[in-house]
């Protein structure tokens, strides 16, 4: 089972609801001698979910993209190369070949389709990859590299690292997106079973949740449900857009000043409040009956 | 000869200059001697990056013997340079004004870029 938690708009508790939820029910099923819980930091520009479940990191892995360097002494200024590139990454200027690093995408084209040979490739380091546990919850993140500008193939790289390609259907992975509706919120649903959308009772809120939902809606079409952190004034537009999409809302987390001075001081809500627990492992429970109702039945 | 101006419209010699260079929409391409020129799209105007460097390179390819636009960014800056193809910074005023003072020499140089890379995005 995989589900992925985004929001839109940033600053909504994506990682309070995706810590809390991964914390409890990998507590529970330990209990219950069930199978693994991972957690998975996506929000590879600043993986913060690290610092509420404080994991010991046991592997390492890093992230790599073949870019172009040209052979100024075999290159014929054909031009070719500036032709095929899509981002723009080359000009030929004063009978040179210019690239500029930060507007590639790593695609290969020019060093395919120079007619002189006068590319070739070399990697350079974007990203690096880590995973562990903490007690008995497993947990990887993947962190960009400075300088850099596009966080999905580290994404792409997490993903294929952590998750195997055959899903057993027994372990659940949680993934923590970023926020917005672009590339890497893209890539961090590819493959989910489930949209876990955190939202805020906030016009801001609300707005970047639809364009969420949208996304959900057109590109996936997977079951999604709705979790109102900072609830208590003017939920009323998030039901009324709940209710309007048929989205369930699966959890509220109220607006509160003790909940805040906690995760200020990096504690998980169910270790400062575990009356919460309950309430994670009856939304953990009702996903997989959305999951399963959704799945095409035998 | 010719040069190239960025520019906000189509409008022939009324047309008003841009201040963006990479994602301005058109170029007028002029003889700043016998005024004869030309207007053309900016095949760059909407890249989904790049758009100085296209640009630059549209620049190159057309021959142009210098560029006048408001602003330049550091990868439009860096193209144009090693092309050797020198760029002026537009004041304020029309086409005609800006090439007499291009004639007249009165424009200044653009030594280095004047604003940050994306800075033609915003507007």
């Amino acid at each position: 089972m995989i589900i992925t938690i985004a929001s839109g708009k940033g600053g909504t508790g994506k990682t309070t609801i995706a810590t809390n939820l991964a914390w409890t029910i990998a507590h529970a099923q330990e209990a219950e001698k069930k199978v693994t819980t991972w957690l998975i930091d996506c929000d590879v520009e600043e993986p913060n979910a690290a610092l509420f479940v404080h994991p010991t990191f046991e592997k390492e892995k890093k992230v790599e993209r073949l870019l172009p360097v040209i052979n100024q002494d075999q290159c014929t200024s054909s031009g070719v190369c500036v032709d095929v590139c899509e981002y723009n990454a080359l000009a030929i200027a004063g009978g040179k070949t210019l690239f500029f690093k930060e507007l590639c995408h790593a695609c290969g084209s020019c060093v395919l389709n120079c007619p002189e040979g006068a590319i070739h490739e070399t990697s350079e380091k974007i990203g690096l990859l880590q995973m562990g546990s903490s007690d008995s919850l497993q947990f990887a993140h993947g962190i960009l590299e400075i300088g850099w500008s596009s966080p999905t193939p580290v994404i792409r790289d997490l993903k294929k690292w952590v998750i195997p390609q055959q899903t057993q259907s027994d372990s659940t992975y949680i993934l923590d997106a970023s926020p917005g509706t672009a590339c890497p919120v893209v890539e961090s649903f590819r493959g989910a079973d489930f949209a876990l959308l955190v939202t805020e009772p906030t016009p801001f809120g609300l707005h970047d949740l639809v364009l969420v939902a949208e996304l959900i809606f057109k590109e996936f079409k997977i079951p999604s449900g709705i979790v109102i952190n900072k609830s208590g004034r003017g939920d009323e537009i998030i039901e009324q857009f709940a209710s309007e999409k048929n989205i369930p809302i699966l959890m509220r987390v109220p607006l509160s000043r003790d909940i805040a001075e906690a995760y200020a001081r990096g504690k998980l809500l169910v270790e400062a409040f575990p009356q919460y627990k309950d309430q994670f492992i009856a939304l953990h429970k009702k996903i997989g009956e959305m999951i399963r109702e959704r799945q095409p039945k035998q | 000869m010719h040069i190239a101006i960025t520019l906000a419209d189509n409008k022939g010699l009324e047309s008003s200059i841009s201040p963006i260079f990479g994602r301005c929409p058109f170029y007028m391409l002029i003889d700043p001697e016998s005024k004869e020129f030309k207007i053309e799209e900016n095949p760059a105007q909407s890249a989904s990056g790049g758009a100085g460097v296209k640009a630059s390179q549209w620049m190159i390819d057309n021959e142009v013997a210098a560029v006048i636009s408001g602003n330049l960014g550091p990868k439009a800056h860096d193209v144009l340079s090693s092309a050797k193809i020198p760029a002026f910074k537009f004041q304020n005023g029309s086409i005609e004004e800006t090439l007499k003072a291009y004639n007249d020499n009165e424009l200044e140089s653009f030594f280095e870029p004047n604003v940050d890379a994306h800075s033609g995005i915003q507007e």
